[in-house]
């Protein structure tokens, strides 16, 4: 076993697309911890779904022995960051339970909101930092200048930057003896109490919750009574070990060392990220600061196609829970969907890929509505409560005051798109608070927006007006009042609670005749008239008709027809069960995420 | 028992026709019947089978058969299959085929006593656009020979919603075909299959069908004035007068068993169905190998519900609620009493003396109208499709 002074612990911080996962790879390859037989694209990326979305939800770490070019024995210790904005509390910690982290950027692109926003993240847990220049086997790489930009605004420096392309593996042996050369090794007493930080958890099908965490001081080892210090549960440990990549037991973690532990935990909530392990008997007198309980910002309402399928939801919600500590729900009945769940998540991207396992992992048939961000609400009784679904949202005449959740958000964007730029958080109700030039042609901008604008269609005409040239990181700062109605939405006089939306009201005209559009357009004609019409209040302000079918007939049908023509009605039976039937009229899954569409084509 | 033959040559192919049919060649007819007799003969050596009541020679085009290629083909049938005593005896033909009359004696001479003749429209133009290769004075004086020869029942087949017509096209049309006073007619809406030339020049723009409202005019101001004539409107595409229904064709809407013969010529049988090869070679092949009956479709008791359900709603007759109760031991208007009330409040059903049945305006929505009642036999669950069926044959 390495002592601690070869230990070096370290992350990757790098933009989606600009070779984290790929470099990761190249490094186990060159350690000759996976073989070029036995590896698969982009280890670290385990669920289908990260390989597909080209991105890291979950982190991951490995173990990794190297030999350096001195020939003295280290072990490397990986831990892979999720790369996504909603997940920057998870990134924290992961960072936290690192000395250092490369930094990669894209030598032909530059440095990227999040990657910023990841490397101040690093800095402030005073981790030392390589910075490799990425695909410099690409012609329109431009290191010198990538390094320059890099100087500017980060202030690092940059005279021992690393060229690589991970793609081809040049240079790759260079980051590793760098590792070992300009790392430091983890501090930490191996005979003080134990104290280790969870960086990561996760439930598996066998071995039930497994725990990453980084043990900064002490000793744990099979058999120890542990104790979560923020809910004060004890465990005994049955197993601890490190993913090299595969799962290996080891007699026991110390200080600086990184890897699982496995105890006679049930639930995923015993094993918050962020929390600190201890020993039961001999607690640590200091925790790991920063600890906090994940809170989810947006809410949206998950339904089963037909009431059969409640409990088969319900079960996959379950599973889903078991293996995400951030996702969250509870039921809840909708006059218009029945019997369903409202479901919270850290952001829009957690949202799609939840919806996204529950159809594919669990084939469950679901409508989901359009999300909700938390409103505070101040009664006119003085209480003061939150909602995270607009129907749940007491009559005018008792709220005294409405107050919404605001990020501050910071945008890169090339200076050709400034204006663009500042028009989309201009609509977005947004507020200036900085603009920089980090360089010539890059700038950083800097709002403070209504999250509730960013969950509609913010991310898709960011991109798209800027060519997908911009990025961004955003985080929540507090709630503030504002001028906020509730719109509702009624279908042949019928209020449908799942499809009213909260809105300012300067914008409420607007997207309340967006709304009924795209309602109009997304449900099929029926047999009968279908009344669209947008409310605030007692107010119409929007009035949509679809006329009814009138000709769907088979002209013949004899002998030879029968067959055919029943498979066809009964394949067109089955793309209703994709509907939801409110009173009479047959509404699909789109027409639900009407409001977050709009603005699409109009 | 109905029998169906089907006749798969025509002399050239319509460009809005999907149908199995092929170019004729004498030596393909001379095969085709040498084939069609020996199938006749296995198929009735096979099963038991109950005396005809109907034998229907449909197309493809039945008339281009020869009037002893057509004698052969009836002495088969006559020879192996038992006839009924009232027999309906139809042949379709196209004008185009039914030029002679000493050729329309031979037909009625060899049985036919029902003619269906392919008129499909009285405007040049129009034929021409469906690669028709008649005119309509050859299909009027067709119909006129027809009479001539003897033929006292005549069904004419015409297609509305044709590309560029208006409703006033169709009823004009309509009141110069009630005058010739056929007993029988079929109205069927232009259907633009796929992968037919129609559809080719659908997807080019060279053709534009009536807007969809002018379409459902059409068929309701069409109906009317048949019925206004004294036609029934007895199902979607069928008019007839009184006892001039086709029994050939209520017999496939009302669940009868049927024998289909020839290539593509598909069965039903004792809760089972036979699809024929479509291709003619492949036909012959498996008439000349000992005539195997095709791997059949077992239609359990939810598929012969839905069966029933689709077929009898295309009737104007309409569905015996007391038949969906001998099949499934449950009440209709309470399973589907939402849908019932939909339909009722906007027109599109009528219900009285235990039938339900579809206004005109129902009968053109009636594939939504099904596609609805499918979805709720599944809501309603697996027990309307497994209980013993059949208690009113």
């Amino acid at each position: 076993m390495a002592s601690q002074s070869n230990l070096r612990n370290f992350s990757i911080i790098a933009h989606i697309d600009h070779g984290k996962s790929t470099l990761a790879d190249r490094i186990l390859e060159i350690t000759g911890l996976v073989s070029e037989r036995d590896k698969r694209d982009q280890y670290l990326d385990r669920m289908e779904l990260e390989q597909e979305r080209g991105i890291t939800i979950k982190a991951q770490a490995v173990r990794i022995p190297y030999t350096s070019r001195s020939g003295e024995e280290y072990i490397l210790n990986l831990i892979d960051t999720p790369g996504h904005v909603d997940f920057s509390y998870e990134v924290s910690r992961s960072l936290a339970a690192c000395e250092g982290a490369l930094l990669v950027v894209d030598a032909t692109q530059g440095v990227e909101a999040q990657t910023l926003a990841n490397v101040f993240l690093a800095l402030d847990h005073d981790l030392e930092i390589i910075t490799i220049l990425n695909k410099i086997d690409l012609p329109s790489a431009d290191p010198d200048k990538v390094a320059q930009e890099i100087e500017e605004v980060i202030g690092l420096d940059q005279t021992d930057a690393l060229m690589a392309s991970a793609k081809t593996g040049e240079g790759v042996e260079d980051i590793l003896e760098a590792i070992v050369e300009t790392l430091p090794p983890p501090e930490g007493n191996p005979d003080a109490p134990l104290k280790a930080l969870i960086f990561d958890s996760w439930y598996d099908t066998y071995q039930g919750v497994v725990v990453m965490i980084r043990v900064i001081d002490g000793e744990i080892k099979k058999k120890s009574k542990i104790q979560m210090v923020s809910t004060g549960r004890t465990f005994e440990v049955t197993s601890v070990g490190a993913f090299s990549p595969e799962p290996v037991s080891m007699p026991s973690l110390s200080a600086g060392d990184v890897g699982f532990l496995f105890a006679t935990m049930k639930d995923l909530d015993d094993a918050r990220v962020g929390d600190t392990v201890t020993l039961a008997e001999n607690p640590t007198p200091d925790p790991f600061p920063g600890f906090k309980t994940i809170k989810p910002m947006v809410f949206c309402g998950l339904y089963p196609t037909e009431p059969a399928h409640y409990e088969p939801l319900k079960a996959a919600l379950e599973k889903l829970q078991l293996n995400d500590a951030a996702f969250s729900f509870e039921a809840e009945t909708s006059q218009a969907l029945g019997f369903g769940f409202r479901a919270g998540f850290l952001g829009l991207l957690h949202m799609e890929i939840i919806q996204e396992r529950l159809e594919r992992e669990f084939q469950a048939q679901l409508i989901a509505t359009a999300p909700s961000v938390v409103y505070k609400v101040t009664s006119t009784s003085g209480e003061v409560f939150e909602i995270d679904n607009p129907a749940k949202l007491p009559p005018p005449g008792e709220i005294a005051e409405l107050a919404e959740p605001f990020v501050r958000m910071e945008i890169h964007t090339p200076n050709d798109y400034v204006g663009s730029v500042f028009q989309l958080c201009e609509d977005k109700r947004g507020i200036q608070q900085d603009v920089r030039y980090l360089t010539s042609t890059r700038v950083i901008i800097t709002y403070e927006l209504p999250f509730a604008e960013i969950v509609y269609d913010f991310f898709d005409r960011l991109k798209s007006m800027t060519r997908g040239y911009a990025s961004l990181d955003y985080e929540i700062i507090d709630h503030r009042p504002a001028d906020l109605v509730k719109l509702d939405i009624m279908i042949n006089s019928d209020p449908v609670d799942a499809l009213s939306t909260i809105v300012h009201r300067e914008n409420a005209y607007h997207h309340g005749r967006a709304v009924a559009l795209k309602l109009k357009r997304s449900i099929p004609r029926q047999l009968f008239e279908v009344v669209i019409q947008a409310a605030i209040g007692q107010k119409i302000i929007a009035r949509e008709r679809n006329s009814p079918l009138r000709k769907n007939v088979t002209a013949k049908c004899y002998g030879g027809d029968i067959t055919r023509k029943r498979k066809l009605l009964e394949k067109q039976k089955e793309g209703k069960k994709r509907m939801k039937r409110m009173g009479n009229v047959e509404i699909p899954q789109e027409a639900f995420l009407a409001a977050l569409k709009v603005g699409d084509d109009d | 028992m109905l029998l169906y033959i089907h006749v798969p040559f025509c002399r050239s192919k319509c460009r809005y026709c999907a149908f199995h049919s092929m170019v004729a060649s004498d030596a393909a007819l001379v095969l085709y019947v040498d084939h069609l007799v020996k199938e006749i003969q296995a198929r009735a050596k096979d099963r038991e089978f109950a005396a005809l009541e109907t034998l229907y020679m449909g197309g493809g085009t039945p008339s281009l058969l020869s009037p002893l290629q057509l004698e052969r083909i009836v002495g088969a049938v006559v020879e192996h299959f038992s006839l009924g005593p009232n027999l309906e005896f139809t042949m379709e033909g196209n004008p185009g085929s039914l030029r002679q009359k000493g050729y329309l004696q031979a037909i009625r001479r060899a049985g036919v006593n029902r003619l269906s003749i392919g008129m499909q429209s009285l405007d040049n133009d129009q034929l021409k656009l469906l690669g028709r290769t008649h005119t309509a004075s050859q299909a009027l004086s067709a119909y006129n020979r027809a009479r001539s020869a003897g033929f006292a029942n005549i069904s004419l087949d015409l297609i509305w919603g044709l590309p560029q017509t208006r409703v006033k096209d169709w009823l004009d049309q309509l009141k110069r075909v009630v005058k010739l006073g056929p007993e029988h007619i079929s109205c069927y809406g232009l259907t633009v299959e796929p992968d037919t030339p129609l559809e080719e020049q659908c997807l080019d723009n060279q053709v534009t069908l009536p807007l969809e409202g002018e379409q459902a005019k059409m068929f309701v101001h069409g109906a009317e004035l048949l019925e206004s004539e004294g036609y029934l409107h007895y199902e979607v595409a069928n008019f007839a007068r009184m006892g001039y229904l086709s029994r050939h064709n209520l017999g496939y809407w009302e669940g009868s068993d049927y024998l289909g013969l020839g290539p593509s010529a598909v069965s039903t049988l004792g809760g089972e169905r036979f699809a024929n090869p479509p291709d003619l070679d492949e036909w012959m092949a498996g008439v000349a190998g000992g005539n195997p009956w095709p791997e059949p479709e077992t239609l359990d008791a939810g598929t012969t519900l839905r069966e029933m359900l689709m077929l009898r709603l295309r009737t104007s007759r309409g569905l015996r609620l007391r038949d969906y109760r001998l099949r499934t031991e449950r009440d209709f208007m309470a399973d589907f009493a939402k849908i019932i009330e939909t339909l009722h409040h906007n027109h599109l059903i009528r219900i009285r003396d235990g039938y339900l049945r579809l206004t005109k305006e129902g009968m053109l929505v009636s594939n939504t109208i099904i596609e609805n009642i499918f979805a709720q036999l599944d809501l309603l669950g697996t027990d309307t499709a497994s209980s013993p069926a059949n208690h009113d044959k």
